[in-house]
């Protein structure tokens, strides 16, 4: 095999590179061109050579630019990169070129010059095209969504506390049906009302649960930097009754600082700790965090010692309203998980699970240190 | 108040003599078109050199939509730029829109300015029932999609994201240095304000004695529309310099600085 140096032609590279090359002088007059060029422009050499300007070359739009803008660049700086314009072709089509050019000295008996790489971008400039009405819908759809988002957000809000007031009204009036002993027990009568009465409660939990999580999106998020500690705090009196009458046990060790929205955060751990007692098994509830350094981010476990589930569900508990037990058997709404999960979103963080039947459930979440640098 | 002038429109001040030179620069770059030109005129005259809000290092959030959507904003600039420095019988060297923005700010407030400069000036681009600008109105829309394409193309994929990005101060510096580098959106709208806009009833307003500097062959001025603006304005003077393109005091600067100085010594 041959392996001598390879010397190229200098004038065959020049004339006959994939590239287009020309030379200008100050004035614009060109005084040189390559093949490659002359065969994309459809010229002969000496249509060109010394009788154009690589201002003819170019529409009137190209023109200003020119004169706005390359040529004052080549003057102050010696040099132009990546300017994007069309050059006219003799058949006065357009050739999407991309241009750099640098002045090269004055030889003896010659004028500077300006040398030009001429690169066809026709391909490119389709692509570029696309991108662009891609980027406008694009941008045109986000809008429309965050307007039909917010328009959501507000029904949302105003459904769920306009419907709260006649709710209250209801809840009033049975308990002075049942106050004045108007439904004998084991009467058809109580069991109907019993029933109203329960169906009644239920909806007025949906309603507050709804609010709380119409309200995760409904204001605009403070960040600020959120004591972990502090917010289990808060979130256990939150909750101090159910944690009394379950006579459960919260095992929290020193956690980190973070930027974060202190009442999403109450929140979140409100409704990680109450599902976790929610949720007991025969067994007093003992509720264990911990949390892992990962440099940027930090994860937290909240583990119980629960009824726990099958790992196959485990998708399914954070979808909205989305319950692995009928009402009956363990009031709820399915909003608590979702919401947690809105939360970690907002904050730039991810939540899961591992569980298991009978043997509790271990909740994680990822939460960036500084939301700023994260996102 | 001076203070946020001087950064408002990013003048420097130089030079060692009393009666100030005022240098305003045209549409794509900014005062450092100047750079051949002052140091002819650094022994005998102060030298004032500013960027139009919205270009080169002019405080760019200062660039109000409404208030530049003529040159009459600018012309205000220039006003308050004289009287913020407290500058008397000002030499005004406009180059191509600053020569109408100097027009205005004259007609305005003749008692500010001794003489004008005006290279390759045009009071409307386009032709017009008998007038000729040298344009079509398709030809101003061809610019602003080469500006687009320009500024808006591929490119703007990434320069939003690294001017806006903090983390890497070094490209936005770069872009920031950058001479005919302005934001998008502030370069489509100087653009249209440039090419659009019709002072042509504002010429013979000026009674500031001018100095018209024409080349030949100019695309952006051709020479029709400097006699033009010669013809409208009385006290003018009408130079046409033996070279071409619309920026002589870059491509030929002793040209230009020969025929300032034979117009202010006389």
């Amino acid at each position: 095999m041959n392996t001598q140096p390879f010397l190229e032609d200098a004038e065959d590279l020049y004339q006959n590179a994939p590239f287009g090359y020309m030379s200008m002088r100050e004035d614009g007059l060109i005084v040189n061109i390559n093949g490659t060029l002359l065969d994309w422009l459809g010229y002969d050499r000496d249509e060109i050579v010394y009788q154009k300007s690589f201002q003819e070359l170019l529409g009137m739009g190209g023109k200003i630019y020119f004169e706005t803008h390359i040529m004052p660049l080549l003057k102050m700086q010696g040099e132009v990169s990546e300017i994007n314009i069309e050059l006219k072709t003799k058949e006065s089509t357009k050739l999407p070129a991309l241009i750099n050019a640098m002045r090269i000295l004055g030889r003896s008996g010659y004028q500077p010059v300006y040398r030009f790489s001429v690169l066809d971008i026709t391909q490119r400039k389709l692509y570029e095209l696309e991108l662009k009405k891609a980027r406008e819908k694009a941008e045109q759809t986000v809008q429309r969504l965050k307007q039909v988002n917010q328009e959501l957000e507000q029904f949302a809000y105003t459904a769920s506390h306009d419907l709260q007031a006649p709710l209250n009204t209801i809840s009033g009036l049975m308990s002075l049906l049942e106050q004045n002993g108007h439904f004998p027990a084991g009467s058809e009568g109580a069991k109907y009302f019993f029933l109203i009465k329960s169906n009644a409660q239920r909806m007025k939990m949906m309603i507050k649960d709804l609010l709380e999580y119409s309200k995760i999106d409904g204001k605009e998020t403070e960040f600020e930097e959120v004591s972990l500690n502090e917010v289990c705090g808060i979130a256990l009196e939150m909750i101090e009754n159910q944690v009394k009458e379950n006579n459960a046990t919260f095992i929290i060790p020193e956690l980190p600082s973070i930027d974060g929205d202190k009442i999403q955060l109450v929140r979140l751990f409100q409704n990680l700790f109450g599902n976790a007692i929610k949720y007991r098994s025969e067994a007093e509830p003992v509720i264990n965090v911990e949390f892992e350094d990962k440099g940027d981010q930090i994860t937290v476990f909240v583990k119980d010692n629960g009824m726990g589930f099958e790992q196959k569900h485990a998708g399914q508990v954070f979808g909205f309203m989305k319950r692995l037990h009928t009402h009956d058997r363990i009031q709820g709404t399915g909003i608590g998980l979702s919401a947690c999960k809105r939360i970690l979103e907002i904050h730039g963080g991810t939540i899961g699970v591992k569980s298991e039947q009978g043997k509790g459930s271990d909740f994680y979440f990822t939460l960036p240190k500084n939301y700023e640098k994260a996102n | 108040m001076n203070n946020e002038l001087i950064k408002r429109n990013n003048i420097n001040i130089s030079g060692k003599g009393v009666q100030p030179m005022v240098f305003a620069h045209g549409y794509g770059c900014d005062q450092n078109m100047w750079r051949y030109i002052t140091p002819a005129f650094d022994r005998d005259y102060q030298i004032i050199l500013f960027d139009h809000v919205g270009s080169g290092k002019s405080d760019q959030s200062a660039y109000d939509y409404e208030k530049y959507s003529s040159l009459k904003g600018y012309a205000d600039d220039l006003i308050a730029i004289c009287e913020g420095l407290n500058l008397q019988r000002v030499i005004y060297v406009g180059h191509s829109v600053s020569s109408m923005i100097g027009v205005l700010a004259a007609g305005k407030r003749p008692d500010l300015f001794e003489n004008l400069v005006m290279i390759g000036p045009s009071p409307f681009y386009i032709n017009d029932n008998g007038y000729f600008g040298g344009f079509t109105r398709q030809d101003i829309d061809e610019l602003i999609e080469t500006l687009e394409s320009n500024y808006l193309g591929w490119s703007s994929f990434i320069t939003p994201v690294i001017i806006g990005n903090s983390e890497k101060p070094e490209y936005s510096e770069e872009l920031r240095n950058s001479f005919c580098n302005m934001n998008p959106e502030i370069a489509k709208h100087f653009a249209r304000v440039t090419f659009l806009g019709d002072n042509r009833e504002d010429l013979p307003k000026v009674s500031t004695p001018a100095l018209i500097i024409q080349c030949h062959p100019d695309v952006i001025a051709p020479v029709q529309v400097g006699e033009y603006v010669h013809k409208q304005m009385p006290e003018s003077r009408y130079e046409l310099l033996d070279t071409s393109g619309h920026c002589p005091h870059l491509t030929a600067p002793e040209q230009v600085i020969h025929s300032i100085k034979m117009y202010l010594n006389n």
